[in-house]
């Protein structure tokens, strides 16, 4: 019972962290505010290994550490120092509006997560809900700002969300799989890295 | 044997680090026909479903038919590679970029053939989304801002789609492990096929949504297109081959594992989202083809369009779904053959633009007619290949429902009109009118611009592929016929000769 309290503390973590994402325009803070993203999704895959003595979660605990909170904010940061970017400063929406959306956002996923899941799975369908708020709140994230880093940060918190998706409704996949989607996300973060100091060294953008 | 196609793109992909450019296209050569010949022995010598490397590879009749398709094209693209190489070196390009033109190229078809032939979908995930990263530093090879913008586009817009891949396969396993527990056999799709019908429907409908509009947006489906043009008409023109050939029928491969998931359950109504999607993406490409001013662009476009008809051929079923298979060979080669040829202008002009290029006939002779009947074959002309293939999907629309059937004719004339009035303005034309002028008076002016500047093999390939599209309509090898009614047949195809 204290464990599904301590787990459902980092759940709602991820969501206020990924609101804070959306009020604050400071690139380094976002980034910031992915690694705690990150390692409190970790926090929760680790108690999912404590309650359900498995070891395929506490590798899964340990290559998120490794791939999401340490590599690819680390790369983030590096490419940031480079192209000496602070603020978002284009957006479609401001950011108050874009607030009260995200709220609205996890109300509808709430509306949404109560139809699919009738009964409750490992701890509930509360965590699903929070899943799909981060998910829609991280589409928006890319939609409504322009800047290159910002679309990145989008995609990452998108990626997130269906990490916790696949540790709420199941215990996580397989660890091989898993190890093969944080690769390839590692990989695609340095392409993308790569893509931006191009455009910004020899065009400007 | 099937383990070879995956170790000999490996092998090279490593030499490649090493080696130098002009010793590594003999190589590429060897290593693509050899590819080629291993799948062509699988193919003679295939009756059943093959496991093989522990249960996370194996091959069926319908991934057996884009494993052809992907090593006939390759083998193509290698030899044309061997004088494009040449051609650009020759032009001006360093050999350094080019040593990483073979790594990435062997990356992408390695892990294209990982995806293809995966057992697991996980692993089929892994591939997809690597081939993105493979050719992501492709298409911005040619380094100009029109490039890194669509190479970025290309990156963030597939990787999005295919994390909703993604979503839809949690899902799926989400489903498939209340039968067989949480292993890696919930993710296995010979498996899930016998799970079948005790899987949790709604749950399965989702996912298949889930799936069809994240791998739909790699496919290039309408509403999620907008990377595709971009992407497949700035990289070297054999990637861009690749690219439309057979990196969209990878893409598909994955919707259609969900489509037949969905039919053993005995879920019927995906097939009409696979429809209303398929004719979405024609319509858009039909008023898209119209206004384009880059022929690359074009033909990125037309198998925008392609892709279109191959979804609507799937999700009509009968006699259409073996339209679909055969389109999907068929188009890959008359694809190729566009691309490569289309290539040969622009590695001899350095123009993309359709009016700037006049009188192809005169200074191209060679290209400029492969191009303009390689475009007859794309609209389904009768002489080519493809017409075999739109003629089944266009005769099962017309049994299903006549006045689809007669909207979707009439916006494959639009795509007709608008490709070839196009092509036919690059290969006429006059030369003296200002447009000319301008070609002639450009930076290139003081080279004579023919074919002569570009290699050999560039000319010749696109025309054995032209000869080959047109060679298939009239006899179509029976083994390979054998495999595409066998695949039509898990789709519930019937094939009436």
């Amino acid at each position: 019972m204290i464990m599904e309290k301590i787990a459902e503390l980092f759940i709602i973590l991820i969501l206020v962290s990924v609101v804070l994402n959306v009020s604050s325009p400071f690139i380094k803070f976002a980034i910031k505010l992915y690694s705690f993203q990150s390692l409190m999704l970790a926090f929760y895959i680790l108690m999912g290994a404590v309650h359900f003595n498995s070891i395929n979660l506490y590798g899964s605990f340990v290559i998120t550490v490794i791939f999401k909170v340490i590599l690819i904010p680390y790369f983030l940061f590096k490419t940031l120092k480079k192209v000496k970017m602070d603020k978002e400063i284009d957006m479609y929406i401001g950011i108050p509006e874009a607030v009260v959306f995200a709220g609205s956002l996890t109300l509808l996923s709430n509306l949404i997560a109560q139809k699919i899941i009738k009964t409750g799975i490992t701890f509930g369908s509360f965590v699903f809900t929070i899943s799909l708020a981060t998910f829609l709140i991280g589409a928006m994230l890319m939609i409504t700002r322009k800047t290159l880093f910002s679309q990145i940060i989008g995609f990452l918190t998108i990626d997130n969300a269906i990490f916790l998706a696949a540790n709420s409704i199941t215990h996580g996949m397989p660890l091989l799989v898993e190890l093969g989607v944080l690769f390839d996300l590692f990989v695609s973060i340095l392409i993308l890295s790569i893509l931006i100091l191009n455009l910004r060294r020899n065009f400007a953008v | 044997m099937y383990e070879l196609i995956l170790i000999l793109p490996a092998a090279a992909l490593i030499v490649s680090i090493f080696a130098d450019v002009l010793w590594m296209s003999y190589l590429q050569l060897a290593v693509s026909v050899l590819v080629f010949c291993a799948v062509a022995a699988i193919a003679l010598s295939f009756n059943s479903v093959t496991v093989f490397l522990g249960g996370f590879f194996f091959a069926d009749y319908i991934n057996l038919v884009i494993l052809i398709t992907v090593s006939t094209l390759e083998l193509f693209v290698a030899f044309y590679s061997f004088g494009y190489v040449r051609t650009e070196i020759a032009g001006g390009i360093s050999k350094r970029k080019f040593k990483f033109y073979y790594f990435w190229k062997n990356l992408f078809v390695f892990s294209m053939m990982v995806s293809i032939l995966s057992n697991n979908l996980g692993i089929y995930w892994t591939g997809l989304e690597a081939t993105t990263l493979a050719t992501a530093l492709l298409v911005s090879f040619n380094r100009t801002k029109e490039s890194f913008e669509a190479t970025w586009k290309y990156v963030i817009m597939c990787s999005v789609g295919i994390a909703i891949g993604l979503f839809a396969i949690v899902i799926l396993y989400f489903t498939t492990s209340q039968v067989y527990g949480e292993s890696l056999r919930s993710l296995s799709f010979i498996n899930i096929m016998q799970a079948g019908a005790k899987l949790d429907k709604n749950f399965l409908m989702l996912a298949f949504l889930l799936a069809l509009v994240g791998f739909g947006t790699k496919v290039g489906f309408a509403p999620m297109h907008n990377w595709l043009p971009d992407a497949h008409s700035q990289g070297p023109s054999p990637v861009s081959a690749l690219l439309s050939g057979v990196l969209l029928n990878t893409a598909l491969l994955g919707i259609l594992r969900f489509y037949q998931i969905n039919g053993v359950a005995g879920i019927y109504y995906p097939r009409y989202f696979l429809i209303g999607f398929g004719f979405f993406t024609i319509l858009v490409s039909a008023f898209s083809v119209i206004k384009q001013t880059d022929y690359k662009r074009l033909f990125a476009f037309s198998s925008m369009e392609n892709m279109g008809i191959i979804a609507l051929g799937f999700g009509i079923g009968g006699i259409a779904v073996i339209g679909s298979l055969l389109q999907i060979f068929f188009h890959a080669l008359n694809k190729g053959l566009l691309f490569l040829s289309s290539g040969n202008v622009l590695a001899a002009t350095h123009e993309r633009r359709i009016d700037k290029i006049r009188s192809l006939s005169k200074n191209f002779p060679v290209t400029a007619l492969v191009l303009l009947f390689g475009v007859m074959g794309i609209s389904g002309m009768p002489p080519f290949a493809m017409f075999l293939g739109e003629i089944y999907i266009m005769t099962g629309v017309f049994r299903s429902n006549i006045l689809l059937g007669f909207l979707v004719f009439i916006l494959l004339v639009f795509i007709f009109i608008g490709l070839f009035g196009k092509i036919l303005k690059m290969y006429m034309g006059n030369t003296d009118n200002e447009a000319g002028e301008e070609l002639k008076s450009g930076k290139k002016a003081h080279k004579e611009i023919n074919e002569g500047a570009i290699h050999p093999f560039m000319v010749y390939v696109p025309l054995i592929l032209l000869l080959l599209s047109s060679l298939l309509l009239f006899y179509i090898p029976s083994p390979f016929l054998n495999i595409v009614k066998s695949a039509s047949a898990e789709f519930g195809g019937r094939i009436i000769f």
